[in-house]
């Protein structure tokens, strides 16, 4: 990791939120708001890789496209490198495009189906006027190179390949302009283990060669603590608790962190035990819980929790935690009446 | 050993498509055991699922078994009538898939499809069969059951309908649960709920589970006995203790070794290098040979055979046949 002195703030993100209307009932009469994401402060460091991981439902897919600069936020600000996204002329939010890329889950999805690789890979060059003909050519055979693909699969299309692959093409295609800061959207998630491995190391020496910035996005917690810095953990719209990887993995402050880390199953028969497992699912966002919304699960859930929203807040150097009683504070808890 | 449930010998199952036919598992013989649970772990295309299907007796209208024999308590099972599987289904075999939504029946309530198998298999009348269900949907940890049996299912939670899926699955006491990625499409919350029940459940029955999945994480939650799949063969067999303590197979070590370690970090993953070879492009010799580390001219001649390395450990190399593999 970066030692904290010489870190450069490249993301700014300040009390942002979006929320999406759906209307539903005859006549669509009913509006309901989804909070998808509610209030998130949080920063991204120049050559850091972020890993902001959550279950379904918890906004972190939204976060993503937020930043990217493909949804606008409901309210708060998302600053890069000094500037609000939200208040970019056209010509200014295409440049700072060139300099966002985005990795999606699906490569049978996301690539186009009648396009070949030369043409995947070149098109953003292309789109923004960079190159063409014989230079574009040589420069997607570069990046080909880069990321692990043969010279002579350089006409094949998608369906050729497979998906860790496909996969591959994606990253070439997002490397393609040059980034700072690539958001992988669930970027290994439908790989096979094998196939999985194959790509966190190629992200991980890209990110050696080209300086870049990763924001990475997943709900698998052993891929996210294998490849980031530091790693958020977000929960029905909230950011629930931020800290360096260790940090987070060996001294997890807020309960959910601690059952989510505790639910992950251990590749390892000897170390088979129970879990402290939560109760019940996820809320639906559109009608969060009261106080802390973590509340109706948490064991250690008081009266307070259910009034008061706590508090984003450093309680350890670099460690965020949004929790009345996080857990080093154990001792000071109120026992749980069971 | 306890009595065999299921035992299935050289198994073969191929499908007809426009490139002619595809055999997609070769050969593949294990036995499952009373109140057991098998494992079959592998990744996309090493036939794990085609496997179930098999065993279940659905497979896709362009699928066949073509060789083997599955054999279900003396029972054999790849001759029987569409309508006597049927029975075997209800009765004594019953699968969970990994997306619940695409198993259940959309337009009947929770209450209706959990009681329709109970008067059908257990002969209940409809007053019976509904306090099962609301028992079973106890059982299986679901408190408000008599509001969920009203329900319809896309009015529940995804670790809601997979709990919907393994009451109705266990509605009539099978002897045999087979349980193909129950756990793939959940949170990982939800996935611990749902593998402690799986456990409890185990427990509390003799029913035997065979689930099959391409985590190891959930395998070295849940399992008994572990059989590794490659390319539509069985590359390994082993207790789940010998298997993550000394794996044989050059594929098992590098699984493991390819995962990404919650307790423990290192700065580069091991890699299987390549891809799973397509049906169609299968290498000769060993399948996995050109992903193999110590794969040589040999391994491209020699198709091996799955041999005991020890007792019930068995392994489909021939390197560790002639005891050459340096761990």
């Amino acid at each position: 990791m970066i030692a904290s002195k010489e870190r450069t703030v490249i993301f700014e993100v300040k009390n942002l939120k979006k929320h999406f209307e759906l209307s539903k009932g005859m006549f669509k009469k009913q509006k309901t708001i989804v909070r998808a994401v509610d209030g998130l402060n949080f920063r991204v460091y120049e050559g850091e890789t972020l890993g902001i991981v959550g279950e379904s439902g918890c906004g972190k897919s939204t976060t993503g496209q937020l930043m990217l600069g493909m949804l606008d936020a409901t309210d708060g600000q998302i600053i890069f490198r000094s500037q609000d996204l939200a208040t970019m002329n056209k010509e200014e939010l295409r440049k700072a495009r060139r300099d966002l890329q985005v990795i999606f889950q699906d490569p049978f999805s996301s690539l186009n189906p009648r396009m070949t690789v030369e043409e995947l890979i070149g098109e953003p060059l292309i789109v923004h006027g960079i190159m063409k003909g014989k230079e574009l050519r040589a420069h997607v055979l570069e990046l080909m190179q880069l990321v692990g693909l043969r010279e002579h699969m350089i006409n094949r299309y998608p369906h050729e390949f497979s998906g860790g692959q496909r996969q591959r093409i994606g990253i070439a295609r997002a490397l393609s302009l040059n980034p700072k800061v690539i958001v992988c959207d669930e970027a290994v998630s439908a790989l096979d283990v094998s196939i999985q491995a194959q790509i966190l190391n190629l992200l991980n020496k890209l990110q050696r060669e080209l300086d870049l910035t990763y924001i990475f996005i997943a709900h698998g917690l052993p891929a996210v603590r294998h490849i980031s810095d530091r790693i958020g953990v977000m929960y029905l719209g909230k950011m629930v608790e931020l800290a360096g990887r260790d940090d987070l993995f060996n001294q997890p402050l807020h309960p959910y962190t601690h059952a989510l880390l505790d639910a992950v199953p251990i590749p390892d028969p000897k170390l088979r035990k129970e879990h402290d497992l939560i109760e019940g699912e996820i809320p639906s966002p559109s009608n969060p819980p009261s106080g802390c919304r973590f509340h109706p699960r948490c064991p250690y859930a008081t009266d307070k929790c259910s009034k008061e929203e706590p508090e984003y807040r450093e309680v350890l150097p670099d460690h965020f935690v949004a929790c009345h009683y996080p857990l080093t504070e154990v001792a000071k808890r109120p026992v749980p009446s069971v | 050993m306890q009595e065999a449930v299921l035992k299935v010998d050289g198994l073969k199952v191929r499908f007809k498509t426009e490139d002619g036919y595809v055999s997609t598992v070769n050969g593949v013989s294990f036995t499952v055991h009373e109140g057991e649970t098998l494992a079959i772990v592998g990744e996309s295309g090493s036939g794990k699922s085609v496997t179930s299907l098999a065993l279940m007796g659905i497979l896709p209208p362009n699928g066949e078994v073509v060789e083997g024999s599955i054999l279900y308590r003396d029972r054999e099972l790849t001759n029987l009538s569409k309508k006597d599987y049927r029975k075997i289904r209800g009765n004594d075999i019953s699968m969970i898939f990994q997306e619940p939504m695409t198993a259940l029946n959309p337009v009947f309530t929770i209450g209706f499809q959990l009681r329709e198998p109970l008067m059908l298999h257990a002969a209940l009348n409809k007053q019976q069969a509904h306090s099962r269900a609301i028992e079973m949907l106890r059982s299986v940890g679901i408190s408000d059951a008599e509001k969920v049996m009203g329900r319809f299912p896309h009015q529940l939670s995804g670790g809601m309908r997979q709990r919907v899926m393994i009451a109705m699955a266990l509605s009539c006491n099978p002897k045999l649960l087979i349980a193909d990625e129950p756990t793939t499409a959940l949170d990982v919350t939800i996935q611990a709920q749902i593998l402690t029940l799986l456990r409890n459940l185990k427990r509390q029955s003799s029913t035997s589970i065979m689930i099959i999945t391409h985590d190891l994480g959930v395998v070295a939650e849940i399992a008994d006995r572990v059989v590794v799949m490659y390319a539509g063969e069985i590359v390994e067999v082993a207790t789940v203790d010998e298997l993550f303590e000394s794996p044989q197979h050059p594929y098992t070590k590098g699984l493991l070794n390819s995962m990404p370690k919650i307790h423990d970090v290192v700065d580069e993953l091991y890699s299987i290098e390549g891809t799973v070879p397509s049906p169609l492009e299968m290498p000769t010799g060993c399948k996995f040979h050109p992903r193999c580390p110590l794969g040589d001219s040999e391994c491209a001649k020699i198709h091996p055979s799955l041999e005991s390395k020890e007792g019930d450990h068995l392994a489909r190399c021939i390197k560790v046949a002639k005891k050459e593999l340096v761990v």
